[in-house]
């Protein structure tokens, strides 16, 4: 909206100074426009504060929502006009968004993905491109973050141990070597901790928490007393 | 209207006259609908003098159908609500972009249909963390629910300060495990892991020390 303010007073300067040529006596004015640089200026002068008034700057906001965004890099452009996506404080990756600048009534969109995040497997987009009749809120940006292995080996279990890495639970029977639990979205903290100890003995595990990099977990450790 | 076959004749005319404007021509609504998001046992649905219990769905995370055993009629109002909910659900709403539609008018609508879907019940997990000096702790419940930044106490607040992780459903399992430690200092966490109580868990201790 600023911008559509800072255009609108250039306009209204620049109209100011044609009624002020205006104003000068006729003679002098005519002596003014016989010269052809000054002519030329002057037309210039008018076409800028003509295409003021159209070209991009409209009335209708080009938007939607997004989810699946947990991190910057995600660009949308549209008619040489790119959109920064910001991923929500709140952690969950969705949000509405809109293009800064406006569109105006029948102008034709066509959205496009320019960059994704680093941690998303794919973003894709639906009702990209149409003609703006109203202000259009249903680009719908859906990104597909990658996923990861969480896994790691067991020690000298004699009894039933439960793991769990938050809502995510896994049951490990005496004599199993190691566990993997339900992978895991890239940039997600994990944290592997026991919910059920075997019985007489007390398990512990090493490396079990921490935020998953480009790769999968695999060294976490649980180890269990004689 | 002498002869004996024509006046039973006429009788049954009659009689076929009158069941035309009976009962079994007027308009009937069944009332029925559709609830999700049932996982325990214990729901009853009731209106018009009708009770309706709900079972949760063979498959687990499908809807539930319903019917009420007998129809209204045209200009009846209904109003289905729950006498009873299910066990560890206490909320059962009217799903969002719905409009609500459990209290009507039969025959307003050309047919009932009632939509419902049911929360768990959830609660905060939350606990009390000693002994932090320094910021940069970063606590999470695993991979669930995101991480959660604890910032050091203000000046002349002394700990232990409270803490709070995003709510957990009832009968789901929970760690709590520290992501990032502050700068300088070791947090342990005692009582982190548990499977939801139908209550808030509020015993959950961070106990930090210098490093």
């Amino acid at each position: 909206m600023d911008q559509l303010l800072a255009k609108w007073t250039k306009m209204l300067s620049d109209f100011s100074i044609l009624t002020a040529q205006l104003r000068f006596p006729a003679r002098f004015f005519g002596d003014v426009m016989k010269s052809s640089y000054l002519r030329a200026g002057a037309a210039l002068a008018c076409a800028v504060a003509l295409s003021a008034c159209g070209g991009s700057d409209g009335q209708l906001v080009l938007g939607g929502s997004f989810s699946g965004v947990t991190k910057t890099g995600l660009v949308l452009t549209n008619d040489g006009q790119e959109k920064a996506i910001t991923p929500p404080a709140d952690g969950t990756g969705a949000a509405t968004w809109a293009f800064d600048n406006l569109i105006s009534t029948d102008d034709r969109y066509s959205v496009e993905i320019k960059s994704t995040p680093s941690n998303v497997e794919r973003c894709d987009i639906q009702n990209a491109s149409g003609r703006a009749g109203y202000h259009v809120y249903t680009v719908y940006i859906t990104c597909t973050l990658k996923r990861h292995a969480l896994s790691g080996s067991v020690s000298n279990l004699k009894g039933e141990l439960v793991l769990v890495n938050g809502s995510d639970r896994v049951a490990l029977q005496a004599g199993a070597t190691s566990f993997k639990m339900a992978d895991v979205a890239e940039d997600s903290p994990y944290g592997v901790t026991i919910l059920q100890q075997p019985a007489n003995q007390t398990c512990t595990v090493n490396n079990g928490s921490g935020t998953v990099g480009p790769a999968d977990v695999t060294n976490v450790a649980v180890t269990c007393t004689p | 209207m002498k002869s004996s076959l024509i006046r039973p004749a006429l009788a049954l005319a009659l009689a076929a006259g009158l069941a035309g404007c009976g009962g079994s021509d007027k308009a009937e609504f069944a009332v029925k609908g559709t609830i999700s998001g049932i996982v325990y046992p214990g729901a009853v649905l009731t209106t018009n003098g009708m009770d309706l219990p709900i079972d949760p769905p063979a498959k687990p995370g499908d809807p539930v159908n319903f019917e009420f055993p007998n129809k209204l009629e045209y200009g009846d109002v209904y109003n289905v609500v729950f006498k009873s909910t299910p066990q560890f659900q206490r909320q059962c709403v009217t799903p969002d972009n719905t409009i609500p539609n459990f209290n009507d008018t039969a025959g307003r609508l050309a047919e009932i249909n009632v939509t419902y879907v049911c929360i768990v019940n959830n609660y905060p997990l939350s606990g009390k963390v000693n002994g932090l000096t320094a910021d940069g702790l970063v606590l999470a419940n695993g991979s669930t629910g995101g991480a959660g930044t604890v910032t050091k106490p203000a000046a002349g607040v002394t700990t232990p300060i409270d803490f709070q992780l995003p709510n957990v459903s009832y009968g789901t399992t929970y760690g709590v495990v520290v992501i990032t430690n502050p700068t300088g200092q070791v947090c342990t966490v005692v009582n982190g892991t548990g499977v939801m109580p139908d209550a808030e868990v509020t015993n959950i201790q961070v106990n930090c020390v210098a490093a």
